[in-house]
């Protein structure tokens, strides 16, 4: 059973394909995350506000919520059993050289779903069976786990990035194995902090650009107004935070895995007094500026590095700009939304149309930067799987046909995700909210007696 | 007991309560796809809504701790069974979501619950054949899934999957259903696939020489099971259809007889993983009970209801 020396993959073709299916579905599935993260706890909010005011909107709010966030979390959850099958379908043979050293992760992640699993069944059919206070209650476990259980999956990512807690014996096996060491590896606070901020974003932004629409067409009902307004205030007091934390990730991996900032930077040559260049712009010595606060100050460059270890640096440096722009920009928009705030108070002015054009975009545009800064991490990381330590061919699995298995995963997910922003789509109808209250009724009568 | 034998627990109770919950689940998606009346879908949609997802962290909880506790065998098997593996990762994609899509839609568009009905339907047998048939294979010492011995764990995974659903849909019926003959339906699906299973395991077994007292065990389990179906006893059922049905799975693991010891991860590892199990272990078994109690809790009260009336 136990596997022989490395072998390597099948064909470049079949290598290939295992990547991008890793990619693929890993951004399906970190999409739907952040969902998961972030919309309990919009959910448990809109309920608790309900409950203190008797305000109906609150009460629609957080039933609506509920009811998407019982889609979602379910298409969250069968992705993420994907890519747990992948780990070992597609890379057994980082998971049977390394699983040991991350696999705490692993489990205290697991633990953390059981506990979202079991609350999602309880918070999502308990409305007419608990009363409303322990319903409320029972909310919050489903928020606090989906954190944890963002933090722990990306532990082991951040290991990815900085292995520690392990040593390699003459025979390439591990040991002194020490599961903590790895866990909290110097990548952790800063990942993990990072993609937490991030979830927050794209759920945020994603929720409110759905009332955004209505409120552009004129339907501005208090219901839309606030179902705007709570995801999309939650979001904007992230961005400017995640600005700062994004800045602490580029010193961090200045520090940590210089060839990946050369990438990020396109820094060609080692060179003093590097200008900062991004698109079209170049400001004279502004990088070496900005990163050691020296404008004389040397970075080195990609060619001080062995080609055979050097990432595709064009697609490090362009995602890595995307998400800068779409960074910056959702910080703008988060200033703007501040200032829309205030003049509606001050002076009653209504929210102004290109302000609610612009925060319909804000929902994509977070997902697209979640997606540029993970391209930005696994991509720069190449050729490693293990940063310094297991090249990515060396972990494949070895057998042939896996390109087939990427087509099939492609038709499927294809389906799936237009199926779902069909489903989503329909539960906004009007037709439709008729048909899932008979369903709430349903449920409560299926069971209840009383 | 060597850290590596309690992990072999551990990994053994995770996959009998996927068997005897999540599994379940999979016969009660054959069930929505063979029951011709809505009164029966209706049941198996209410009694497998709020849990379904709990049950499947329970495969996530074998998949984690292989890797971690043994990672050569995990990649092993991996490796060797990518094709089967990756039929059931997709099986249970298109299981879940399907399920879910179908209840927000209740009472929405037909074609579109037809169309996830029988996503529902066939993935929740595709599922557990491949697994089944995996688990076959390995148990048998064979090769490849698709061999005879694969086939016939498959077929028999599916059969459990089936029985065990039928036997609790007998009850949740009884508790969800206006309608008593819904009830009497779940249970003449449970005495047929009670029989059938049965007729399958036993020879199966002698066959593939599973000499272990486990197999007189799930024989015993399951003709009292027939019997407890026959008087109406919908509850003691179900305690002894799940130990006929994880006992054909404690059969299989004795027979595979794996050699776990040089494939088991560090102590320090282990240590590691139990106390976060056990310290988990203290929020979520309570709230796990607290899940399946609180859904269960109206037991009866439809029978009041229509007494009274
Ligand atoms: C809404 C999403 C989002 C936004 C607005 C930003 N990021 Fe980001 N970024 C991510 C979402 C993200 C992420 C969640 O996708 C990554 C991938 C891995 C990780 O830990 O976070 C990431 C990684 C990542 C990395 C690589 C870390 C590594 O490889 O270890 C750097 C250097 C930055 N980011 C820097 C920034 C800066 C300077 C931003 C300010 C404008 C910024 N990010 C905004
Ligand atoms: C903790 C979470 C994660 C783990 C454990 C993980 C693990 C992996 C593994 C094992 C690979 C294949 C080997 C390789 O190519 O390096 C990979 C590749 C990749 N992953 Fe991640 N990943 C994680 C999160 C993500 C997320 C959320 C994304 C979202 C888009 C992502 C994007 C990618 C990309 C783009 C590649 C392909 C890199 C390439 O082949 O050049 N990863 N990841
Ligand atoms: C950084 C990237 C990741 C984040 C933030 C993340 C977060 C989450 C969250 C919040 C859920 C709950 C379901 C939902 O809300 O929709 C979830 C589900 C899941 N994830 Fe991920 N995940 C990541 C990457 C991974 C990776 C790399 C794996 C496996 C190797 C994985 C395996 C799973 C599994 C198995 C589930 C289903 C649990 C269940 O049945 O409830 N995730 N993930």
């Amino acid at each position: 059973m136990v596997l022989g020396a490395a072998a390597g993959p099948a064909s470049p073709a079949d290598f290939i394909a295992a990547r991008e299916q890793m990619a693929f579905t890993l951004g399906f599935h970190i999409i739907l995350a952040s969902i998961g993260i972030g919309l309990p706890a919009l959910t448990v909010l809109a309920e608790w506000r309900w409950l203190r005011t008797g305000d109906p909107s609150y009460r629609e709010l957080a039933r609506r919520w509920a009811k998407a966030t019982g889609v979602l979390f379910a298409v969250g959850a069968v992705s993420g059993t994907v890519l747990s099958f992948e780990m070992g379908t597609l890379w057994p043979r980082f998971m049977d050289t390394y699983g040991q050293v991350f696999g705490a992760g692993f489990a205290m992640e697991g633990i953390a779903f059981f506990i979202e699993a079991i609350f999602i069944g309880i918070y999502l059919y308990g409305w007419d069976r608990l009363p409303p206070r322990v319903h409320l209650l029972t909310g919050i476990p489903i928020a606090v786990a989906g954190i944890a259980s963002a933090f722990f999956v990306v532990t082991v990512n951040a290991w990815m990035n900085q292995p520690r807690g392990f040593r390699l014996d003459a025979h390439g096996r591990v040991t002194d194995v020490d599961p903590l060491a790895a866990m909290f590896n110097p990548a952790t606070p800063v990942q993990a902090t990072h993609l937490i901020l991030a979830a927050l974003m794209v759920c945020g932004f994603i929720v409110a650009s759905v009332y955004a629409v209505p409120l552009l067409r004129g339907r501005g009902e208090r219901y839309h107004r606030l179902g705007f307004a709570i995801p999309f205030t939650t979001a904007a007091v992230v961005a400017p935070i995640q600005v700062i934390v994004g800045d602490w990730a580029s010193r961090f991996v200045s520090e940590r895995q210089p060839i990946k900032f050369a990438a990020m930077e396109g820094v060609d040559h080692t060179q003093a007094g590097v200008p900062f260049r991004f698109a079209f712009l170049e400001i004279p010595n502004g990088l070496s500026l900005l990163l050691r606060f020296d404008p004389h100050a040397t970075i080195r460059g990609l060619d001080s590095w062995p080609a055979g270890v050097r990432p595709p640096a064009e697609i490090v440096q362009t995602s890595f700009e995307i998400m800068i722009a779409i960074g910056m920009a959702l910080l703008g928009l988060a200033v703007w939304w501040a200032y829309t705030w205030w003049r509606h108070h001050r002076h009653g002015a209504r929210w102004s149309p290109w302000f609610l054009r612009a925060a319909t975009l804000a929902g994509v545009a977070a997902a697209i930067a979640m997606e540029a800064g993970w391209t930005t991490t696994e991509v720069g990381r190449q050729p490693w799987i293990v940063y310094g330590v297991m090249r990515t061919v060396d972990a494949v699995n070895p057998s042939p046909g896996l390109r087939y298995g990427l087509y099939v995963v492609l038709v499927v997910y294809a389906v799936l995700g237009a199926v779902t922003i069909g489903v989503l789509r329909r539960m906004r109808r009007p037709s439709h909210q008729a048909g899932a209250l008979k369903v709430d009724e349903k449920i409560t009568a299926g069971g209840a007696g009383r | 007991m060597s850290y590596a034998d309690v992990a072999v627990a551990l990994i053994l109770v995770g996959l009998s309560a996927y068997l005897l919950f999540g599994g379940a689940d999979f016969g009660a998606g054959l069930w929505h796809l063979l029951a011709r009346r809505a009164a029966e879908k209706d049941v198996i949609e209410h009694a497998m809504g709020p849990v379904w997802e709990a049950n499947h962290v329970w495969l996530i909880f074998v998949m984690v701790m292989t890797w971690t506790a043994f990672p050569p065998v995990f990649a092993g098997i991996m490796t060797a069974y990518w094709v089967p593996l990756s039929l059931a990762a997709l099986g249970i994609v298109i299981r879940g979501s399907a399920f879910a899509f179908m209840k927000i839609e209740h009472g929405f568009k037909i074609e579109h619950r037809r169309r996830y009905r029988w996503a529902f339907g066939v993935s929740s047998v595709v599922t557990p054949y491949a697994l089944g048939a995996v688990a076959g294979t390995i148990a048998a010492g064979d090769r490849h899934w698709l061999s005879p011995p694969g086939a016939y764990a498959g077929l028999l995974t599916v059969g459990l999957c089936a029985y065990l659903a039928a036997v609790y849909l007998t009850w949740d019926a009884r508790r969800l259903s206006p309608n008593a003959a819904t009830a009497e339906r779940f249970r003449s699906y449970a005495l047929g696939t009670g029989a059938v299973v049965g007729a399958l395991a036993l020879p199966g077994s002698i066959v593939l020489g599973v000499r272990s007292p486990l197999i007189g065990l799930s024989a015993l389990a399951g003709l009292v099971s027939l019997v407890l179906l026959w008087r109406r006893a919908y509850l003691a059922v179900r305690l002894s259809a799940a130990l006929a049905a994880g006992s054909v799975l404690w059969g299989a693991a004795v027979l595979s007889d794996l050699d776990l010891d040089a494939a088991a991860a560090h102590d320090a590892v282990l240590r590691v993983i139990f106390v976060a199990l056990g310290v988990g272990g203290i929020f979520l078994l309570p709230a796990l009970a607290w899940l399946y109690v609180l859904f269960q809790r109206e037991a009866g009260s439809h029978e009041d209801r229509a007494r009274a009336r």
